[in-house]
């Protein structure tokens, strides 16, 4: 199989690379989307990796640049940002149906391409899947008891801690605090986007790291976070303590790939793909 | 920005190495192939070569960017890059660049290790000039430096909830699969001067310009970038390395010799 490099979209200014497999025609495309500003490689090649994998599954990818990302360009057609990711994908899709066949789609991100690919799936009938590393998260009341009490029982660190909070007070309810670095979505409002996203038959793989640690510390949280959805038979969690948040380790990166790809050939069998409902 | 003039491609006799050619709006009258640098400082460069390519198809040159084979979007895997291949590289892409642009003077840019492939492929690719940015002169300070950087990034706290076993950490550099080979070849690495003319472009923290001299001379010269370019600093590790002064050194210095 042999990669080919595209530029396409509606205004010429996207830029991908495809890979189809032989005989791949009418089955389930992955596309995978910008981690932060990292071009399409992804951190340390994560995106090359998992393509190349996943193609020697048997699936059509696609891995690129969002517009002003990379090496695509901005249309300049006075897009807002959601829009704009909308239509990029929207493009991204017909290129993967042209080179490939592809129907349906699972989509993949990191960290902002979590948000990128979650403001799709919530909207997009083609997505059947995807795959959400480091996506919204929110600190609950779980994750402060699991921070604070550890330290609660080290002198030191209590002083320092009450020292630092000045007596301010902490008795009030607690609220769950968005931390995401660019502007997350209310809580309730990515609930009822899984909710929706299962309740038409997509296929959910949540994984976490221990590199967003200053949010999130416990497999547990997802249940916390998100509520009944993430007991759902078509979503799929993981928790990685001790990986870092773009997978530095080529160790955790295989782990976080081999992850990927089984959990990708349990819920779209390649054979069977592009037949989803 | 014209996105036609920006083509997206594979080449190389086996199609395996992927490029990036930009057209400039008149005929050019000169091309640069830019070289990049290996590992980590690939991804941090990536911007800026496209801000530099963009600038100088601007000024009318055909410019070329390309990942060696094993690194970016080219074929094969991070373990399997090989310094020879890459310097092989750089003159298939040469000669993939004098095609298209319709020019034979090809003059090559590169960024630290870029800059080394650059230098030692000058004259197998006949590079009319060379322009390295902090080249790599000596690998074996080289990969001294990327092994200390690894024993540091195990114990992160910042990237890690706790410390990482030296196994996790093993045979690798920042991200990237080390092959034995590549090691070997970078640990034995010792630029001469290349038979071209060469500018240095120098942003490394306070030390001595000599260190350039045994490659600069007597064709070439040295010119100082500020602020210093923070290469091998772990807490920026994923941070992108831009630099307006850069781009303007070149461009100017391609103004001057066009």
């Amino acid at each position: 199989m042999r990669e080919e490099a595209h530029r396409f979209g509606r205004g010429c200014h996207l830029v991908g690379i495809a890979g189809v497999p032989a005989a791949a025609t009418g089955e389930t495309g992955v596309i995978v989307v910008n981690a932060g500003l990292v071009h399409r490689i992804g951190p340390f090649r994560l995106h090359v990796e998992l393509t190349r994998q996943l193609n020697a599954s048997g699936y059509p990818t696609l891995r690129f640049d969002l517009s002003t990302l990379g090496d695509s360009a901005a249309t300049g057609g006075g897009q807002t940002r959601t829009q704009q990711v909308c239509a990029d994908l929207d493009d991204a899709m017909s290129l993967l149906k042209a080179r490939a066949g592809c129907e349906r789609f699972v989509l993949v991100g990191l960290c902002s391409g979590a948000q990128n690919a979650h403001i799709v799936a919530a909207t997009d009938p083609r997505v059947s899947g995807a795959v959400f590393l480091d996506g919204y998260a929110y600190r609950t009341i779980g994750y402060k008891l699991r921070h604070y009490l550890p330290r609660i029982v080290d002198p030191g660190r209590w002083a320092r801690l009450l020292l630092r909070r000045g007596g301010a007070n902490g008795g009030g309810k607690p609220v769950s605090e968005p931390v995401f670095a660019v502007a997350p979505a209310p809580r309730e409002e990515v609930i009822a986007d899984f909710t929706g996203m299962v309740a038409r038959g997509m296929k959910l793989y949540l994984v976490y790291s221990g590199g967003i640690s200053n949010y999130f510390n416990h497999a547990r949280q997802f249940r916390e976070c998100f509520g009944k959805v993430m007991s759902h038979p078509a979503v799929t969690t993981r928790y990685s303590a001790e990986s870092d948040h773009t997978y530095i380790l080529t160790g955790d990166r295989a782990r976080l790939l081999d992850g990927i790809g089984g959990w990708l050939t349990q819920n779209f069998p390649p054979a069977a793909a592009g037949r989803h409902p | 920005m014209r996105t036609d003039a920006e083509i997206p491609f594979y080449f190389g006799p086996a199609g395996d190495l992927f490029g990036m050619y930009h057209a400039p709006a008149p005929p050019a009258r000169r091309a640069l192939l830019m070289c990049p640098p290996l590992g980590q400082d690939l991804i941090r460069c990536h911007r800026l070569y496209r801000q530099l390519a963009q600038a100088l198809a601007a000024q009318g040159l055909a410019v070329l960017r390309f990942d060696y084979y094993g690194t970016g979007d080219s074929a094969g895997g991070s373990a399997e890059v090989d310094w020879e291949r890459c310097v092989a590289d750089a003159g298939v892409a040469s000669n993939e660049l004098r095609a298209r642009a319709g020019i034979d003077r090809v003059v090559a840019f590169g960024a630290r290790l870029g800059g080394s492939v650059a230098l030692a492929a000058a004259e197998r690719a006949r590079f009319a000039e060379v322009i390295a940015w902090d080249p790599v002169l000596d690998g074996g300070d080289y990969v001294s430096a990327l092994d200390d950087l690894q024993v540091a990034l195990r114990d992160d706290t910042e990237r890690f909830t706790r410390p990482r076993s030296d196994a996790d950490i093993a045979e690798q550099w920042l991200g990237f699969d080390i092959g034995d080979h590549l090691r070997r070849q970078l640990s034995a690495l010792h630029l001469h001067a290349a038979n071209v003319p060469t500018l240095v472009l120098d942003s490394l923290p306070a030390a001595p310009a000599s260190r350039w001299e045994r490659i600069v001379s007597p064709r070439g010269a040295v010119a100082s970038i500020t602020p210093p370019t923070p290469w091998n600093d772990l807490r920026r590790l994923e941070s992108a390395i831009l630099s307006q002064p850069l781009i303007q050194a070149v461009s100017g210095r391609l103004k001057e010799t066009a």
